[in-house]
């Protein structure tokens, strides 16, 4: 565990010690040894389920994957980052850089806790980051409003959840993931045992965030800076289904009936959010809803709580994470070489940057669920265990699906094809690092296609 | 003001306050409150301003009603029950008689309408000790008394609620900071009667946050928004952690504003008080709206400044920097030293 957490911890001091020239490659350098020392994690030997233990933190076949893809973002987020802080003062540069990193800091420990009041602080203490990354490096002045509901949202949720924590804590004697499961549980019976069950999720249906309470989702994608986008995409969303999956088996016999009206929410919400993409004529925000929408079929599949609705819950999280992530990063090319986000005025893209369509292509049917990929795997069983818990559901899956390609080809199509405008005459061509950015979002996807059992959870 | 008599004030200010922790007596207590005030009225009004007169006169009139009540409490007190002891307050109308009157000297909702109008007619010094010093002696008086817990618990919740919502429609920086003691105040309150350490342990982590803030806004000269805008420009490493400075106050993780709410939502929890536990805790993102917005204008967005006026952070400082770094570190990395604070302040 150290032996990330302190490289991690000394990428400060080596950001503010390297010379100007060389801060962008060596925090990228150093990141992308991060991220490739972190999967060692996925090798988990362990028969209890816990590998890397020690009195505070330990991974397990749940968390691993979450903990990989943190560190396998940042070295991503540095890349993406580099050309719209190349015009500020290097010491901004570097108070950015230092930002990404403290974020990955405290979401390795969020992941990593086996206390679940260590989890809560530090699930807390990725608001701060990600609040001044929005709010500092967002290009509008609409950006106060999103790191306000951004902040808002989620602390009125997660307020709650600190009080029902402290609550299991006072009936349990412990609040130790390791140990929980063995503590008696108390017998929930009241209608005030009802709140608690509500106050134990609330905050991570904020986070995910479910359909109703997602409002500030799309704000905060909308004025992010890149880096801001897919951190929140890729991780910070994920860190709400994380949550709900350790909390599940303490609120054993309440869910069974009170998760009801939430799943039928969260498949409404894909529904809905998918049609509002349908209309979106903001690329980043339609991005941003779907996000939203994939996210309400992983409520429906951690609220069901089966084995497959778990294992479907934690593939599409993932797979997830990297597919809006890259989406971000291609919209993110598009608004710096067009400086705006609406899609009709950047139309025909493919003549100019073909190239780049190939990543679009990719990234769009990912993000539609094409087989054989991860995303198809993990839609495919969440559709299945909802299925057996209600046969009606499949209206709304099956209907979510649909919309769901339709958007995705909405967007490639409208990015993609048709003919060019013609404001757009002198676009830079791609760099490198872009395509470098981009195949290193989609390799790791196409190749989880060969080993899914990396991402499986605890099936494996 | 000539330095013997400043020191003179000083001086009275320190005796009254060391007199009412000393006392077992309630006479002596009630003396040393009002050697307190009297040191600090010419504190207050030493700028011959008439904003600074109005707020001496203010201060001077809560106070002494507030001591008044404490005396006749007391007398009443020593008729009842035939006795002058702080601890053995035993008969409940003058238990409670104090308790209000306490709570009408550090400025709880609903008697707290005097704090912002007095804070905001001060200079930034006197209003920290107003806001720092001024509020131990009444302490050391409310750790004693053993009054009613539904009274507290009403105080409590009121003074967050007050202080978060009095907090929102404020530009003057003194006025925010007046409602951010009150709803402070409001959470020592809370638990006073359940784990007074706790409530030790909450006034110590308001009085360094609280004199980070104070001491940062003196040193950029800001009594309001807009010159907190430009504070960017007078120096620039304290505007990037002024952000964290004031979220901490506003008590959110891993800051350590976050310990002392932690422990109290904990102990609350444990008195099977959850509803008032989730009030408090809600009440207390109405006040992190102002201390962000407040981060909003000094930190995140970078206010227009004349050519000129974008160097005064080349010029040495004249205040002396050393406690407001001091307090700044103190109160963003405490979080981990929280076991030790417990069991440094446990009696």
């Amino acid at each position: 565990m150290l032996k990330l957490l302190i490289p991690t911890l000394m990428l400060i001091p080596t950001t503010w010690a390297t010379p100007k020239k060389w801060l962008w490659p060596t925090t990228l350098a150093h990141s992308l040894i991060i991220a490739l020392i972190s999967l060692s994690w996925l090798k988990n030997m362990s028969e209890t389920g816990w590998s890397y233990l020690n009195s505070y933190m330990a991974t397990d076949s749940l968390s691993t994957p979450l903990l990989v893809l943190t560190c396998w973002l940042l070295p991503l987020m540095i890349l993406a980052s580099q050309n719209h802080t190349a015009h500020e003062p290097i010491n901004r540069q570097r108070t950015y850089i230092t930002l990404l990193i403290s974020l990955q800091f405290f979401l390795i420990l969020t992941f990593t806790a086996t206390e679940i009041l260590m989890f809560y602080i530090m699930f807390e203490a990725t608001l701060i980051p990600t609040l001044i990354i929005i709010t500092r490096w967002g290009n509008q002045t609409e950006r106060l409003n999103a790191g306000t509901y951004f902040l808002f949202y989620t602390l009125a949720g997660s307020l709650p959840l600190l009080i029902a924590l402290l609550l299991l804590q006072n009936s349990a004697g412990t609040l130790s993931l390791l140990t929980l499961q063995y503590a008696t549980h108390p017998q929930l019976l009241t209608y005030a045992d009802k709140l608690w069950w509500a106050g134990c999720l609330l905050a991570f249906m904020v986070k995910m965030p479910l359909y109703g309470v997602h409002l500030w989702l799309p704000k905060a994608h909308v004025e992010a800076p890149i880096a801001g986008s897919m951190v929140l995409a890729a991780v910070l969303l994920k860190l709400g289904g994380y949550g709900m999956m350790r909390m599940m088996p303490m609120l054993e016999p309440l869910t069974k009936e009170l998760s009801y009206p939430f799943i039928i929410l969260a498949l409404w919400g894909v529904i809905m959010t998918g049609s509002i993409c349908l209309r979106q004529a903001d690329l980043k925000a339609l991005i941003a809803y779907s996000s939203v929408s994939h996210m309400g079929l992983v409520v429906g599949g951690i609220l069901v709580q089966t084995p497959w609705g778990f294992t479907g819950a934690l593939i599409l999280m993932i797979a997830h994470g990297l597919t809006s992530s890259a989406l971000f990063c291609l919209a993110n090319t598009n608004y710096e070489r067009t400086h705006n986000r609406t899609m009709i005025l950047a139309r025909g893209l493919q003549m100019i940057l073909p190239l780049m369509t190939t990543w679009w292509f990719i990234a769009s049917l990912a993000n539609l669920a094409f087989p054989p990929l991860p995303n198809l795997m993990g839609e495919l069983i969440i559709i299945t265990s909802l299925f057996n818990w209600s046969w009606w559901t499949l209206a709304l899956t099956g209907a979510g699906t649909l919309i769901t390609a339709a958007y995705s080809l909405h967007m490639f199509l409208t990015t993609q094809r048709s003919t060019v405008p013609t404001h757009i005459i002198a676009l830079d061509p791609t760099h490198s690092r872009e395509h470098l950015l981009m195949a290193l979002h989609l390799l790791p996807l196409i190749l989880l296609t060969l080993k899914p059992e990396l991402i499986w959870g605890w099936t494996a | 003001m000539n330095p013997y008599i400043l020191a003179t004030l000083l001086f009275g200010l320190g005796l009254g306050t060391t007199i009412t922790f000393a006392s077992s007596h309630w006479l002596l207590a009630w003396m040393g409150l009002e050697i307190n005030t009297l040191a600090i009225l010419p504190l207050m009004a030493r700028h011959h301003h008439p904003r600074a007169v109005e707020a001496t006169t203010k201060y001077f009139l809560t106070q002494a009603t507030a001591a008044a009540t404490i005396l006749f409490a007391s007398t009443t007190n020593a008729w009842l029950t035939g006795q002058w002891d702080i601890l053995q307050m035993a008969h409940p109308i003058p238990t409670n008689m104090v308790l209000l009157s306490l709570a009408l000297k550090i400025g709880l909702a609903p008697m707290h309408s005097w704090l912002p109008e007095v804070l905001q007619g001060l200079d930034l010094t006197t209003g920290l000790i107003l806001s720092t010093w001024q509020k131990l002696a009444p302490f050391a008086l409310l750790l004693q008394i053993q009054p009613n817990t539904s009274i507290l618990i009403f105080l409590g919740l009121t003074s967050t609620l007050v202080g978060g919502w009095g907090g929102l429609n404020q530009t003057q920086l003194r006025k925010i900071l007046a409602y951010s003691s009150i709803a402070h105040l409001g959470w020592m309150l809370l638990i006073l009667q359940f784990a007074p350490s706790l409530t030790l342990l909450a006034l110590l982590m308001y009085i360094i946050m609280t004199s980070s803030l104070f001491l940062i806004f003196k040193l950029n000269q800001a009594t309001n928004i807009n010159t907190l805008a430009t504070s960017w420009a007078k120096s620039p490493m304290l505007a990037s952690i002024a952000p964290l400075l004031l979220l901490s106050l506003g008590g959110l993780p891993p800051l350590s504003g976050f310990m002392p709410k932690w422990l109290i939502l904990q102990e609350l929890t444990k008195q099977d008080l959850p509803l008032a536990a989730t009030f408090a805790a809600l009440t207390a993102l109405l006040s992190l709206y102002f201390y962000l917005r407040l981060s909003y204008t000094m930190a995140l967005t970078l206010s227009p400044n004349s050519p000129t006026g974008t160097t005064p952070w080349r010029l040495p400082h004249l205040q002396t920097t050393m406690p407001m770094t001091i307090f700044t570190a103190l109160s963003l990395f405490m979080l981990p030293l929280t076991p030790a604070t417990i069991v440094l302040l446990t009696f």
